[in-house]
């Protein structure tokens, strides 16, 4: 199975561990991984600011460069939902593209979900002493469907305690975007994931999109939490070392 | 500038919502409200298993009903007005929010009306029906026990069903004071039925005295020319069956073909809104007064509204109309629940504000509030009739794109930023520049405390930075090593 890893830009830009945690972990489990070069980013941005033109050109940019693999995976339920079910409403009604962007779509997978729904694995590569709690990022729940998949490989991992947090579900308050725009509404809602965080006082706080990690890393420093660890899913899969 | 426009402060919906934020007495008064909503609705969700009834299956029958209604919405319409003056009820139709007060006015003078008591509508703020009626000498009353609230403090409710959860039990108790005359006691929460005894005597004065009575409708029911009303105070029955004159003041797309309609709409509308399998009280309201009746009313009039609704048939925001009002987008809106209604500038908040706002007011009045959203649908996944509300939103982003009403400066960055992201070679060589730039920017412990170009996010958070070198670059070196 030939599958390109596309890393997403944020992870390119602020955390490149997450893609070599996410290589790791995909080629332990015995598939030939491809980074496509000319990788940028997905166009979500454009998206959400209502820039159709530029994400639709962005959008097509992915789709050739991605659509000779037979899968794509993706570290994000963010970036992945918008191949997987924004890319085929860009493309509706456009005989050439439309099909190419559905085709894709059917083959893209947020990494957990390709994890446990694709490749079935039942070990993971990493060990992780102490108590993690997760946090259901909006596109990758809602978007995606993606709830059991993490927990079921965090449960594979050992050494590793699951303490739920209290409103697991409820949004970080990131919104791409909408943490700058609205930079005080955004800080108002993150901290109340902070509090859920907290409460269930986890040694690390996981999730599996670095938009809302690095909004909730961001605010648990500012408000004076040095010691809770703030980790992308795929790291704790793949082990330190990655 | 349509007249809703006039009364919209959505453009300054950046400034009040910082502004609430930063409320502590609100901030209180929404965190104590929030979990029991949400509580409530997922508790009377999962009650519907004993019924044997599933919850998707019922947002799907009542996305069909609501669906159905309004791709025959005139049809619909002609019925329940042809049935409505069979039962002996006057039907009137009004363009916008001006009308309705004209309309309202002319059978308040007509009847010698001193006068109204109402029942909750959102409508009747669309329409500033209260202020129409002062001006014309006609006392309004709301009777609702939040509305009662927000009027004595001379306030816009900030939800669509519970209009005075901005305010703690300490601010009310403040108001009833003030306004009943009486010392203040410090109350709890535990003397809130003693608070509402207190206005309800003074609303029992009201009820009886009041020769108008005003409500909105929950539905029309068409075949029958029916106004239902979904309430748990038990005013509605005061304000529709005591005084003389009945007045209903609806929108024309709160019609349902059928009572079997409704009663699956029911279903869902009180779990969605409160979490209750019925409300405490249905009113089923067909007609005036029959001889051998006890009470009712001697003329009923029904005022039918558009104030823009059929100008969402058949345009890309359609899917709004099938909205039933129960509350449960904002109920479960981060957002909403980070501000309150007020700081939406309109009559209804949230995000079904968020959408009706511009659609209602025009796009151009209400910039900020298709963006006011983190994108999370916690919204959509609630909706009793499946309105895709992020949907509608981005729809409307793109709308503000079409018509030019977006920041230059907004849009030159994106343009410049989708240009290089589609030429990877240069993308690459400049992201490696600004890595290393921010990497320059952060503290010693790989922190950034304060970012000029995106000093909202550092306002409350820093900004954690890696190593300072792309994934690009590494895989690179990895590959070469």
């Amino acid at each position: 199975m030939r599958l390109a890893l596309y890393v997403t830009c944020l992870v390119d830009l602020m955390r490149p561990s997450v893609g070599f945690a996410a290589l790791r972990l995909l080629e332990e489990a015995g598939c030939e991984v491809i980074v496509p070069e000319g990788q940028t980013c997905c166009g979500q941005p454009a998206w959400s600011a209502g820039e159709r033109g530029l994400a639709a050109d962005l959008a097509k940019k992915a789709i050739a460069e991605l659509e000779a693999f037979d899968h794509v995976v993706i570290p994000s339920g963010s970036c992945a939902d918008q191949v997987r079910n924004i890319y085929p409403q860009l493309f509706a009604d456009d005989p050439d593209w439309g099909p190419r962007a559905r085709s894709l779509a059917g083959r893209t997978y947020e990494l957990t979900s390709f994890l446990v729904d694709v490749l079935k694995i039942s070990a993971v590569p990493g060990a992780f002493e102490g108590s993690v709690t997760y946090h259901d990022s909006c596109k990758g729940l809602r978007g995606l469907g993606i709830k059991r998949q993490p927990r079921d490989l965090l449960s594979r991992v050992p050494g590793l305690a699951l303490k739920e947090m209290g409103e697991c579900e409820e949004c970080c308050g990131f919104g791409g975007a909408f943490s700058v725009k609205f930079g005080d509404v955004s800080t108002r809602i993150v901290d109340r994931k902070c509090e859920s965080i907290a409460a269930v006082a986890a040694d690390a706080v996981v999730g599996g999109d670095l938009g809302c990690l690095m909004n909730i890393e961001g605010r648990l420093r500012r408000r004076g939490d040095e010691t809770t660890r703030v980790l992308h899913i795929a790291e704790v899969l793949a082990g330190g070392d990655a | 500038m349509t007249a809703a426009a006039k009364h919209s402060q959505a453009m300054h919906f950046q400034a009040r919502a910082g502004e609430k934020v930063r409320n502590p007495v609100l901030q209180r008064a929404l965190q104590k409200a929030k979990p029991l909503f949400v509580g409530k609705r997922a508790k009377g969700m999962a009650a519907l298993a004993e019924d044997a009834l599933d919850v998707e299956t019922l947002r799907t029958a009542c996305e069909a009903i609501r669906n159905r209604t309004l791709a025959d919405l005139d049809v619909w319409l002609d019925i329940f007005e042809e049935r409505a003056k069979a039962t002996g009820a006057e039907v009137l139709w009004a363009r916008d929010g001006e009308e309705v007060g004209r309309l309202v006015v002319e059978i308040a003078r007509r009847h010698g009306v001193t006068k109204a008591t109402k029942s909750k509508s959102m409508l009747s703020e669309e329409a500033h029906l209260n202020e129409a009626l002062a001006e014309a000498g006609i006392r309004p009353v709301e009777t609702d026990l939040g509305e009662y609230i927000v009027q004595l403090a001379g306030e816009a409710p900030s939800h669509i069903i519970a209009p005075a959860v901005h305010k703690t039990i300490e601010e009310v108790e403040a108001l009833f004071a003030r306004e009943h005359g009486r010392p203040i006691e410090t109350r709890t929460s535990a003397d809130i039925p003693d608070m509402t005894r207190e206005a309800r005597e003074v609303l029992r004065q009201h009820f009886l005295t009041a020769e108008m009575g005003i409500s909105g409708a929950n539905f029309l029911i068409a075949e029958t020319g029916t106004a239902a009303l979904v309430t748990n105070e038990g005013n509605g029955r005061m304000v529709t069956t005591l005084p003389k004159v009945h007045v209903v003041v609806t929108g024309i797309e709160k019609i349902v073909p059928t009572f079997e309609d409704f009663a699956t709409l029911m279903r869902m509308l009180p779990r969605s809104a409160t979490g209750q399998s019925i409300s405490n009280y249905v009113s089923l309201l067909t007609g005036t007064k029959r001889e051998g009746d006890h009470d009712g009313p001697e003329k009923t009039v029904f005022i039918l509204v558009d104030n823009g609704r059929a100008g969402l048939l058949g345009s890309p925001y359609q899917d709004m109309l099938r909205c039933i009002r129960c509350g449960a987008c904002m109920n479960h809106c981060p957002v909403y629940f980070s501000l309150g209604g007020h700081a939406y500038g309109w009559v209804y908040p949230g995000p079904m504000g968020s959408v009706l706002t511009p659609l209602y007011t025009g796009i151009e009045n209400a910039l900020d509030l298709p963006h006011a959203s983190t994108g999370c649908n916690q919204c959509g996944s609630v909706c009793p009739v499946r309105i895709p509300l992020p949907k509608l939103m981005h729809r409307l982003r793109e709308e503000q794109v079409e018509r030019g009403l977006r920041p230059w400066s907004e849009r030159l960055a994106l343009k410049a930023w989708a240009w290089l992201a589609g030429r990877p070679v240069l993308y690459r060589w400049m992201t490696r520049r600004a890595v290393r730039y921010l990497n320059w920017l952060a503290d010693d412990d790989g922190r950034i405390r304060i970012l000029g170009m995106a000093p909202g996010w550092t306002a409350g958070r820093d900004l954690p930075m890696a190593s300072g070198r792309t994934f690009n670059e590494l895989y690179k070196a990895r590959k070469r090593a």
